[in-house]
């Protein structure tokens, strides 16, 4: 019977199993959903803006939608460029929040790692994201025309 | 850990460049509200942007955008698997269909931004 | 009548009852076989320069994967590691990144084992099949969804490569989670729901940034950067798929 003790030893719970509870992280799954989402926007979207809207446009080289107020502000009035902005801006700063937060863990910064730092990051991009909506609705009235 | 370890192999310098790259097209997004915000000030007031040091701002980005898009796309395709029939689709083709997803609205994109100009 | 190449080797030295920190000793050593590697180095030291060095090792040829240790500032297997790749330049030899070190080249592997075990590396079945019960059957390409991440032998270079196992310890790590993902993608197993806690823990699968550097250095093409990021997405689609399945 005795003899029998020793071995209970030797299954089930093994050392660092216990050492944290494992609780599933719903926090970490939708942070890390909305870093995918916001990384493809980013990359099939972000360099043809910044081509032509930042480079080409202020050159001359080509007519663009933003360098003449009435083009930019009829465009500007559509409902479903407003929702395309949206989209195109909101959407990858939570990507930005994500990386710059691990950025920060690699170079040495554990906190960047804690509750803190994730309000900090991702509540910065859900503060965009309210500014965004902000200034498309206020700028230039939908106009449906 | 030692603080600069990502300076030791250039894998680990070109994953932190990776990481990087959020910063910039951070920037250059808020640059872009301002640019939306701008059309507050009405027919008169509006100047567009055009100094020669927001040009350079935007070809360093374009840079570290370029570098982001090939990266991300290039990883995101590596790990989606889609079965057809039971086989799985070869990772160069899911690969190449980002690429091409990224081409397509690259050309709608430009296309809106310039011929709505008119 | 030419002499015999030598090569340089500095190995790592420490003994935990004399040294304060690890040191480098150098060792010059016939190199007359260009098919030597790091490993028969080593062996050359211990038997004929100075008994007492300590490393691990087995069976000669990338099976078992107890020889890993840092070649150059690169996690390796010293078995697959030729010395004419290095030489006329020193080779230098560490015990692998990211662990204790116990003795010289020896690392203190408790902690992936810990890993390994919580991750439950075996079949897990609902129901036991009795030993008549007949055989499983399965396809190629069921067989095929999990080929590769079971060809791992633990030899822990991908922690050694992992900077963030390296910021922080309490990482599950690259290889736990591909042993992870070969069972669950095993159509023979029914494990998932037991895994799944530890894997989708904030320590788990979330903590890797894709660094990929695991899959690089993996001797044995695991890819276990790409289990991650698949065990991510597939945990996500879970939770964001209406009728997922989350048993
Ligand atoms: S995944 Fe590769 S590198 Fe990691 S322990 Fe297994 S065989 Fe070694
Ligand atoms: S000695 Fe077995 S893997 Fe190198």
């Amino acid at each position: 019977m005795n003899a029998e003790l020793p071995l209970s030893h030797t299954v089930g719970e093994g050392q660092g199993e216990g050492r944290h509870r494992h609780k599933p992280a719903i926090a970490h799954l939708f942070w890390w959903f909305m870093f995918a989402q916001g990384g493809v926007l980013a990359a099939i979207l972000l360099p043809v803006h910044i081509l032509i809207q930042g480079i080409l446009g202020p050159l001359g080289i080509v007519p663009v939608v933003d360098r003449h107020y009435d083009t930019w502000a009829n465009v500007l009035g559509n409902p479903l460029v407003k929702l395309y902005l949206l989209v195109l801006i909101a959407f990858p700063f939570f990507h930005f929040a994500h990386r710059l937060r691990y950025l920060l863990v690699d170079l040495g910064v554990p906190a960047a790692r804690g509750v803190p730092a994730q309000i900090v990051f991702y509540g910065g991009a859900v503060a965009v994201t309210l500014g965004t909506i902000y200034i498309l609705l206020t700028t230039v009235p939908i106009s449906f025309g | 850990m030692p603080r600069g370890w990502w300076t030791r192999r250039s894998n680990y310098f070109w994953y932190i460049v990776r990481e990087f790259t959020s910063l910039p097209l951070a920037l250059w997004l808020l640059w872009f509200l301002l640019e939306i915000r701008r059309a507050q000030d009405g027919p008169s007031g509006y100047h567009p942007h055009s100094s020669l040091g927001f040009v350079i701002f935007s070809v360093i980005v374009l840079l570290f955008a370029l570098y982001h898009s090939v990266t991300f796309l290039s990883l995101a395709g590596a790990i989606l698997h889609f079965n057809v029939a039971d086989r799985p689709i070869p990772s160069q083709l899911i690969v190449l269909s980002q690429f091409a997803a990224w081409a397509a609205a690259s050309v709608v994109v430009g296309f809106v931004l310039i011929y709505f100009a008119r | 009548m030419t002499a015999t190449k030598r090569i340089t080797i500095k190995a790592t030295r420490f003994d935990p009852d004399k040294d304060e920190k690890p040191r480098l000793q150098t060792y010059e050593i016939p190199f007359s076989d260009d098919s030597m590697v790091v490993l028969d180095a080593l062996n050359y030291i211990k038997g004929h320069v100075d008994g007492s060095l300590s490393y691990r090792w087995s069976c000669r040829m990338g099976i078992c994967g107890s020889c890993g240790m840092m070649v150059d500032g690169v996690p390796k297997l010293t078995c697959n590691a030729f010395l004419r790749d290095h030489w006329p330049r020193p080779i230098t030899v560490e015990p692998l990144n990211n662990f204790p070190v116990i003795r010289d080249l020896v690392i203190d592997m408790d902690d992936f084992m810990h890993k390994l075990k919580a991750i439950k590396p075996w079949v897990i079945r609902k129901q036991p099949v009795p030993l008549g019960g007949g055989a499983f059957v399965q396809t190629t390409a069921q067989i095929d969804e999990f080929r590769q991440f079971s060809q791992c032998i633990n030899c822990m270079l991908c922690y050694a490569a992992c900077p963030v196992y390296g910021l922080n310890n309490e990482f599950l790590g690259p290889a736990a989670i591909a042993l992870a993902r070969r069972y669950n993608v095993d159509s023979r197993d029914e494990g998932l729901g037991q895994r799944l806690p530890v894997l989708a823990d904030a320590e788990g699968v979330w903590e890797c940034s894709f660094v990929g550097e695991c899959s690089v250095v993996c001797p044995k093409g695991v890819d276990p950067a790409k289990a991650i990021q698949q065990t991510k997405l597939d945990t996500t689609m879970r939770f964001v798929l209406p009728f997922g399945n989350r048993d």
